[in-house]
Order: structure tokens, then C-alpha cells, then sequence
């Protein structure tokens, strides 16, 4: 990954402090980001093999990026914004991530290691494995101190919350203002937009809705939902709000509740698939447009019009794109020059990816050079508020993903729950903020 | 070294989804379990997706027998400092809770294969209880048995439950029969070739109150008569076992070194494939609705893929006997109280052993895996089946916990969820002989130890089940205690 040449600064360049290094980085940047660029992609060792990881998703959805980050365990360094002098500390390794002698592991296990049955019932070599395992398990330690105070928590009523903020969201919240119904937005990045400032852009992506025409403090940004609970106090959201004086825990009470968080980056299982140097596409769409880094050359491999969309948003900032493989076809039109039907992808490298190999409609291997394979398939949605607000989530064996069963209205099981975009199964940016805008007109319907 | 990685954060291949398919854990929930999948920092975003295809493409079940695991609360990893922010009205009961888990079976996962028609014993319930007991009778000889179970292996509070396992108890019969359990732990990887992860790292007991101080006093002399060597501790010494352990208000502490804390599921899977092995037949997704019974017998099981014709059957299941127990029209004291607990982010070890607070009912434990594990119980939580979890809960438990240990504060909490205690009015089991359907044997009200007793338990209702030699086990804790009036002195070291 390098920051592309002739990108102008968007941020102080500062230093962080990578087990005793000065690392460059650049200020209010994800960490992880100017860690890649300052060449450092080993960020940990994986919890039972010891690999080498390092970040994949960039969307808190895996644990590739986890490290200590000053004296806290297991931050998501993928969303920590970089500060001047931050300590970085990468976790479960010996002595050190880049030379872990724990690394062994792997090797001592070509065919996996089964936990259940190892050594059971073999006197002696069961309890030294007991004790070794124990000492082997865990990531990060205890933190060395106490929490801060942390501010009280809130409790909000409105009419409407709305949880994230791309396509659908604000599609939703701009028939919510337009009608003049009072709603909350809670978006978990710094800013608004999901795939249409972040993704690979499709031709008929609809423009990003001005937040500036949204009524002032209806979009709470960097504000996490974390849980749709039914206590003795009715229904809510629970969220977390980075807020200028520090974490708030909020309560959202609202009498209608739109479920627009996308999906999340899924692994796709090829061998290889957690080398560092392997991106969910989503990541690598978002640091080449919020961060200007991309990498170098480029290998992508997956299914669906975000795959293809990613190759032509790559080359035009001169990332040299290797392979295009397409592991369901048929091809598009317009489709990239490499491009081609393919399976059995694998990465290949020991610490990082270097090149990258799969299987042609012919039959034959074919391996090609690159520093970057970038995994482009449908996301996986995020369901998990809904179900626990009691909406139905169904298999949908044919794109392989769990969806929200929702009317085309957004409508749901649960009366209060609508769902919008990525939620229900994929689709693209234009459809998603279509859904949201009819979801919007439907449950105001239903206010009294 | 190549590996396919299907869920990174705990390492799982491709391969290990295909052997958990091979030995027969097809549902998304059990290949959860078995494989670890999804059970790491992620909770599932990156993993779930790819296994549901992969268990779709290649298990027996297809949709809509495609379920997704229950997405527990927090969506994202949240530290305790900050669900300890959010007020708590004490004077309210907690209700509801996310999400409703009860009844959530789709008929699609039930298995193909049809139900035998008749078997000597049939066992209601798949949990510890009725498996351990199936292990037992096997040993026994007796393998035309039926175990039947409502969900998959692990859904009920086998499955939930903290993994403690202790000796320090109020009454001399429990004493026994946890030292026995613990005993058979020990060599279950011997007996049933799977590892429980047995960590002897003791139960630390603190009492805040002089009546709870009193209670921890005497029973660690009932402790010592039975040879276990539990021992009151000064506050120095509970700090030491436990480094940064604060000790305010705490008037009396006890210790035994041989309590410790297992890994519950295999215990399951271990009974489980014995069983199968030996012909017993475990039916997974079998729900129990009816008896058919004449002469002061049960002829009959009734469930949902069919009837079996039985000479015995056994009530248990736990939380849910009751409720089985009144279509045979036998009502049982037991009442289900929800009890709610969590797991957080996977630290090195700094946790020997477990800790509880006997007065409020917090008690929290390091796993194998490195998670702190704790709950609490609530005073006002109403009786009824309810497996929801709630915001009530993390906030109580964060609360306590901070205020004992300090830096946990900055630990984050990965997932909630809930069982059910299966509690009896003397806080005993209810064991034997059902008065007027003398064939139907009830196993049924342990309170919430009912995991740590199964072992011990299991052996000797076996071996009453098999020779019918006097077991005064069967008798003290028969349902007629509670018709008769003679009830002894109750169990006083629950936790919760």
C-alpha cells in the first residue's frame, strides 16, 4: 500500500509510537492506515496458529487489526484515529509478531489442530497441555489501570431513529425533514455517506444528500449502536457516542425504528485468505477515496457489480490491476482487460501477499504478481439489531448471505422495526436510498 | 503454512466446519459450538455468512433450516465503564430482554429419520442431565434408550452456565455428590475422549453481611468434616489469590484450592457420542407434547414426530420440567428463574479463581479461553421461562464487578445471554419415583448446579435405575417432601 503520489496532505503528519519506534502517520487518519503506508502491515499474530494478520475489513467486522493501543487490549486500530506520540503494541506474540517463535503452530499443524480430542484422556501430556493452553490462550492483557469517570449516560426520546447514515439512512432522513418529523441518525463514522463517499462508485449512484439541509443535531456521527433491548423501560437503542469530552452511553426511545447499518465485510474461504495484503473491497475503495493509499498492483477476486466497479476506481488512480476474477460470471460489459470467470482463488506470500493464483474457465492455474488481493463480494447484513428487535431473518441460499425478511416498504415482523438498504439483502446504492425514501413515507404513516 | 480461514478471529478453517458436519452437528447453532466459529472478537460479521453457505452446500439441512446464531448484545465490543453509566431502578422486577429465543425452532431442523416406536427408558431432556444419565445407563447395559431434546445439544442451561464447579456447599448430601462430580471430570477425557478443560483454580466466597459471614463459617467446618480442605482467609490473603481484589465491606472470606471452573460444552458432546456409539438414540429438535398413561403408568411419550411406547421414562429437563411435567398432570414445586451472565474480550490469564460474592450473587471466573465470565443474580427477577437478555443486567454486573475489581473497567463485554435455574422452594433437587405414575422418574430442580451434580448424579440414579438396590437419595428428595411436610434444612450456598 503507498499514499498515491500526487495526493494533496489531508491531515498533520505526526509520529506514533510502534513498540518503541517512530512511526509516520498522519493525524486523524484510521491507524492501521498510516501503519500500512509507513510499510508496517504485520499488526498481530492470530489467536491459535499464531499467523500473521493485519487489517482486512476496516470496518470493525473481523479482528485482523487488533493491538494494544496505549496499554488498552484489542483496539480496533482500523477505527482509532492516529494522534501524535499514541503507543501501538502488537499482542500474542513471542518474543516479537515479526519473528514469532509460536508461529510453529501452523506449521506443526498443516491440517489443524482439534482442541477437543488432542491429548484427551493421555495422562500427563492432558494436564501439560491444560496449563500450556491456558498460557497460550487470551489476547492482550489486563489493562494496568482504572477507567476514567466516564460522563452519565442519556436518555433521548424521538420519533424516529435511524441508524446509519449511507445510501438508505439518509435517503429516510431527508423525506423525515422534508415532512418535518423529529428523528435522530446515528452514523458510526466520522462522517455520512456509507458507500457513496466510501464504495466503488456505479454509475447511477444517487448524489450524497447535503447533511448541512438535515435539521441541526438530528446526526449524531462516530456513534455506535450497540444493542436494540426490550427492558422494563419499553423498547430502545443503546448507542455509544464518541462525543468532544469523551464516550457517552445513550438510550434512544423512539416510537418508529429504521435499521439502515449496510452489511458487513464477509471472509470469503480461500486458502491464503488472512495474509497480510488481503482488503475486503469495501476497505481498499475506502482508503483510496478517504485516504488517497491504494495499492501498488492490485488482485481482485469475488462476484457482483461492486467487484468490477472497484477495478475501474483503482486503475483511474493507477493502481495497476493484475487479475479480476470473477467466481460467479457471467462478465459484465466494460468489464476490466484482465478480467475473466475463475475459481479456486489463493493468496500466496509468508508475511504478506505477493502473488496471487486461480483457476481458469480452461481448467489451468494462473498466477499473477501483486501486493494487494482485494476481496470484492457482496456484503453480509447486518441483521443483528433487527433480530433482536424481532424482525424474521431468513437464508437466502442463493447469494449466500442472511437477509432481514422486510416488505417493499421496509416494513417488518416487529410493527415499530423498518429496514432499508444492504439490511435485506444487497442491491445498489440507487436502490438502497430508494427503499429508505419509501420506508420513511411508510412509517410516518403509521405515527399518530 | 495454507490454511482457509472461515472465521479468523479464532482460527477455524474450512476443514474444521466439514469434521464438525462429519460427526453430525449440522445446525448453525451446534457447528458454532463444536468449531468455535463466531465466538471471537467479531461475534460473527466476517464468519457467519460463509459458513451458513458452506453447512448449506455441503450439511443435510437446507434452508429454511438455515438459521442464523442468536446475535447476542453489544454489536460491538463495549467496555464495562460504560454500561455501568446507565441507571438501574432496583425497585422495578426486570422484564423482557432480546432476543425472545424460546420456541424459535423451525420444524425444518428436526431430523429426517423417524422416531423409534418404543424403547425401555426414555429420557426428557438433553441437557447434562439426561445425557449423563443415558452414559450411565449405557455402562449399564441397558441401551434401548431414548433421549429427547427440544433444541439442539447445549440450547437449555447445559449449554448457558458459568462452567463452575465447586465443593463448598451447605448441606453434606450436595458436598458429596460435587466431590464425586468432580472426581468423574477429571478423568472424563480418559472415559470419553474429549477434552472439559478442568481448571482447579478454586472458589474465592466473600460475605458482606454478618448473617452471609456466619453461613460461609459454617460451612467451611462442614467442609472440613467432609474433608475438604476449605479455609476462612483474611482479607491479605483473598488479595493475594487475587491481585487488586478490593475488599471493602467484606467481613469473612473462604477458600477452597480444589473448586475450579470446566468448559461446559463438551460434556454434552462427549455423553452425546458415546451414546450414539452404543445405539442409544439422542433426538435433537423433539419437542414432548403429550403422555399416555394408564394404570399408574406412563405408556406412552408423545412429541411432535410421534409417539413412543416406554416401561420408564425420566423428567429432565431442567427449567422446563414443570411444564412437562403438568401434560402428564403432575405439578411440580419447581419454578424457572431467568439468570443473566456475560463474556468479555479474551485476556491473558490474571484470574485464578472464581470469585463470588455470596450476598448480592456476583460471581465472575477467568475461562480457558481467557474471557471473564460472571453474573448476577437479581432479587426481583419474576418466575417464568425467559431466556432474553437485558441493559438492566450488564449495568448491575459492570457495576459490581468495577467495585471489586477495579481495572476491569477498560475490559470489554462481548456478549450477553441467559439461562434458566430450575429452583425448588428447599433450593433441593426433586429426584424418584413420581407419586401415582410410578414409572415416571423425575431429575429434575438443581437451582442451577444442576451441571456440576450431573456427573455424580447420573451414576447413582443409573445404578438405582438398573439393580432397584435402596438409595436414600431417591427418597429424601422425592416429590413427597413437599405434600408431606418433611422438609430438611435447604441448600444455603446458592449463588444468585
Amino acid at each position: 500500500m503507498r499514499r498515491i503520489p500526487d495526493a494533496s496532505p489531508r491531515g498533520r503528519a505526526i509520529t506514533v509510537d510502534l513498540e518503541g519506534e517512530a512511526v509516520p502517520a498522519v493525524e486523524g487518519e484510521p491507524v492501521a492506515c498510516s501503519l500500512l503506508v509507513a510499510g508496517e502491515d504485520l499488526l498481530a499474530r492470530s489467536i491459535k496458529y499464531h499467523r500473521p494478520r493485519g487489517a482486512f475489513c476496516f470496518a470493525a467486522a473481523c479482528s485482523h487489526c487488533l493491538m494494544r493501543v496505549d496499554g488498552l487490549p484489542n483496539v480496533y486500530t482500523c477505527r482509532t484515529p492516529a494522534r501524535a506520540g499514541m503507543r501501538l503494541e502488537r499482542q500474542n506474540a513471542f518474543p516479537s509478531a515479526k519473528i514469532d517463535l509460536f508461529g510453529t503452530i501452523d506449521w506443526f499443524f498443516p491440517r489443524g489442530l482439534d482442541h477437543h480430542e488432542m491429548f484427551a484422556g493421555v495422562p500427563v501430556a492432558e494436564q501439560v497441555m491444560a496449563k500450556v493452553a491456558r498460557q497460550l490462550a487470551g489476547l492482550g492483557l489486563l489493562p494496568p489501570h482504572e477507567a476514567p469517570a466516564r460522563l452519565p449516560a442519556r436518555i433521548l426520546r424521538i420519533r424516529v431513529a435511524v441508524v446509519g447514515g449511507g445510501a438508505a439512512g439518509l435517503a429516510a432522513a431527508k423525506v423525515l425533514s422534508e415532512r418535518g418529523v423529529p428523528f435522530l441518525l446515528l452514523e458510526r463514522d466520522e462522517r455520512v455517506g456509507g458507500r457513496l463517499t466510501r464504495g466503488a462508485p456505479l454509475p447511477d449512484d444517487p448524489a450524497v444528500p447535503e447533511v448541512a439541509s438535515l435539521p441541526k443535531g438530528s446526526v449524531l456521527t462516530r456513534t455506535h449502536a450497540i444493542g436494540l433491548y426490550d427492558d422494563e423501560g419499553g423498547r430502545f437503542l443503546a448507542a455509544v457516542a464518541q462525543e468532544p469530552e469523551g464516550l457517552r452511553f445513550l438510550q434512544i426511545h423512539a416510537d418508529r425504528i429504521l435499521l439502515a447499518p449496510g452489511g458487513h465485510p464477509g471472509l470469503l474461504p480461500f486458502e491464503n485468505n488472512d495474509l497480510p495484503g488481503v482488503y475486503a473491497g469495501r476497505a481498499a475503495s475506502m482508503l483510496l477515496r478517504e485516504h488517497d493509499v491504494a495499492p501498488k498492483a492490485a488482485a481482485l477476486v469475488g462476484w457482483g457489480p461492486e467487484l468490477h466497479a472497484l477495478a475501474r476506481l483503482l486503475e483511474t488512480h493507477r493502481t495497476k490491476v493484475t487479475a479480476v476474477v470473477d467466481l460467479r460470471g457471467p462478465l459484465p460489459g466494460g468489464a476490466h482487460s484482465t478480467a475473466c470467470v475463475g475459481s479456486e482463488p489463493k493468496a500466496h506470500g509468508l508475511k504478506r501477499v505477493g502473488s496471487f493464483s486461480f483457476t481458469r474457465e480452461n481448467g489451468k492455474r494462473k498466477k499473477v504478481d501483486c501486493d494487494a488481493v482485494l476481496v470484492s463480494i457482496p456484503p453480509s447484513p447486518s441483521f443483528e439489531l433487527a433480530r433482536q428487535g424481532g424482525a424474521t431473518v431468513n437464508f437466502d441460499a442463493e447469494r449466500g448471505l442472511f437477509a432481514v425478511q422486510a416488505e417493499a416498504n421496509g416494513s417488518t415482523a416487529a410493527p415499530d422495526l423498518f429496514v432499508a438498504g444492504d439490511i435485506t439483502g444487497g442491491g445498489t446504492a440507487r436502490e438502497a436510498a430508494a427503499a429508505g425514501a419509501r420506508a420513511a413515507e411508510a412509517l410516518i404513516g403509521g405515527l399518530s | 503454512m495454507s490454511k482457509a480461514l472461515i472465521c479468523s478471529c479464532e482460527d477455524v478453517t474450512v476443514e474444521d466446519v466439514r469434521h464438525a458436519l462429519s460427526r453430525g452437528y449440522n445446525d448453525v447453532e451446534s457447528v458454532k459450538r463444536y468449531t468455535g466459529f463466531g465466538t471471537g472478537i467479531c461475534q460473527g460479521k466476517s464468519c457467519l455468512a460463509a459458513v451458513a453457505a458452506l453447512i448449506a452446500k455441503e450439511g443435510p439441512l437446507k434452508p429454511p433450516g438455515i438459521q442464523p446464531f442468536t446475535p447476542r448484545p453489544p454489536l460491538y465490543p463495549t467496555e464495562m465503564s460504560l454500561f455501568a453509566t446507565t441507571p438501574v431502578d432496583e425497585s422495578r422486577p426486570p422484564v423482557g430482554g432480546v432476543p425472545e429465543e424460546l420456541g424459535t425452532f423451525p420444524p425444518a431442523l428436526r431430523p429426517a429419520a423417524p422416531l423409534p416406536s418404543k424403547a425401555r427408558v426414555v429420557i426428557i431432556g438433553g441437557g447434562v442431565m439426561g445425557l449423563a444419565l443415558a452414559y450411565n445407563l449405557s455402562l449399564r447395559g441397558e441401551t434401548d434408550v431414548v433421549v429427547l431434546e427440544r433444541g439442539y445439544l447445549c440450547a437449555g442451561a447445559s449449554g448457558r452456565n458459568g462452567g463452575g464447579v465447586r465443593m463448598q456447599w451447605g448441606t453434606s448430601a450436595n458436598i458429596e455428590l460435587a466431590r464425586r462430580s468432580i472426581d468423574l471430570m477429571k478423568q472424563f477425557a480418559r472415559d470419553l475422549g474429549i477434552n472439559v478443560w478442568l481448571r482447579q483454580g478454586g472458589y474465592l466466597f466473600l460475605a458482606k453481611t454478618a448473617s452471609v459471614a456466619k453461613r460461609l463459617e459454617r460451612n467451611a467446618a462442614l467442609h472440613n468434616k467432609h474433608g475438604v480442605p476449605t479455609r476462612i482467609i483474611t482479607a491479605d490473603a483473598a488479595r493475594e489469590i487475587v491481585p487488586g481484589l478490593t475488599m471493602k465491606g467484606v467481613l469473612t472470606a473462604c477458600f477452597n484450592p480444589e473448586d475450579g471452573v470446566i468448559f461446559p460444552w463438551p460434556f454434552l458432546w462427549g455423553y452425546a457420542q458415546h451414546c450414539l456409539k452404543k445405539g442409544i438414540k439422542v433426538e435433537t429438535f423433539t419437542n414432548v407434547t403429550g403422555f399416555e398413561s394408564s394404570g399408574g403408568l406412563v405408556r406412552k411419550v408423545k412429541t411432535d414426530r410421534g409417539d413412543i411406547a416406554c416401561d420408564t421414562v425420566v423428567l429432565a429437563a431442567g427449567a422446563w420440567s414443570p411444564e412437562i411435567a403438568k401434560l402428564a398432570d403432575v405439578k411440580l414445586p419447581n419454578e424457572p428463574h431467568r439468570h443473566e451472565i456475560l463474556s468479555t474480550e479474551p485476556l491473558k490469564p490474571f484470574l485464578g479463581p472464581l470469585v463470588s460474592v455470596l450476598d448480592s450473587g456476583l460471581y465472575f471466573s477467568q475461562s480457558m479461553r481467557g474471557e471473564i465470565v460472571g453474573g448476577m443474580g437479581d432479587p426481583k427477577e419474576p418466575a417464568g421461562l425467559n431466556m432474553g437478555s437485558t441493559l438492566r443486567f450488564v449495568a448491575r454486573f459492570s457495576q459490581a464487578l468495577m467495585e471489586q475489581l477495579p481495572q476491569v473497567g477498560h475490559v470489554k463485554v462481548l456478549r450477553q445471554w441467559a439461562g434458566c435455574y430450575d429452583v425448588t422452594p428447599d433450593n433441593n433437587p426433586v429426584l424418584g419415583r413420581t407419586p401415582g405414575l410410578e414409572n415416571l422418574l423425575q431429575m429434575s430442580g438443581f437451582v442451577g448446579h444442576g451441571f456440576m451434580m450431573a456427573p455424580a448424579v447420573a451414576e447413582r440414579m443409573a445404578a438405582w435405575m438398573a439393580t432397584g438396590e435402596h438409595d436414600e437419595l431417591f427418597h429424601r428428595f422425592n416429590l413427597r417432601r413437599f405434600t408431606s411436610g418433611r422438609i430438611e434444612r435447604g441448600e444455603d450456598m446458592i449463588i444468585g
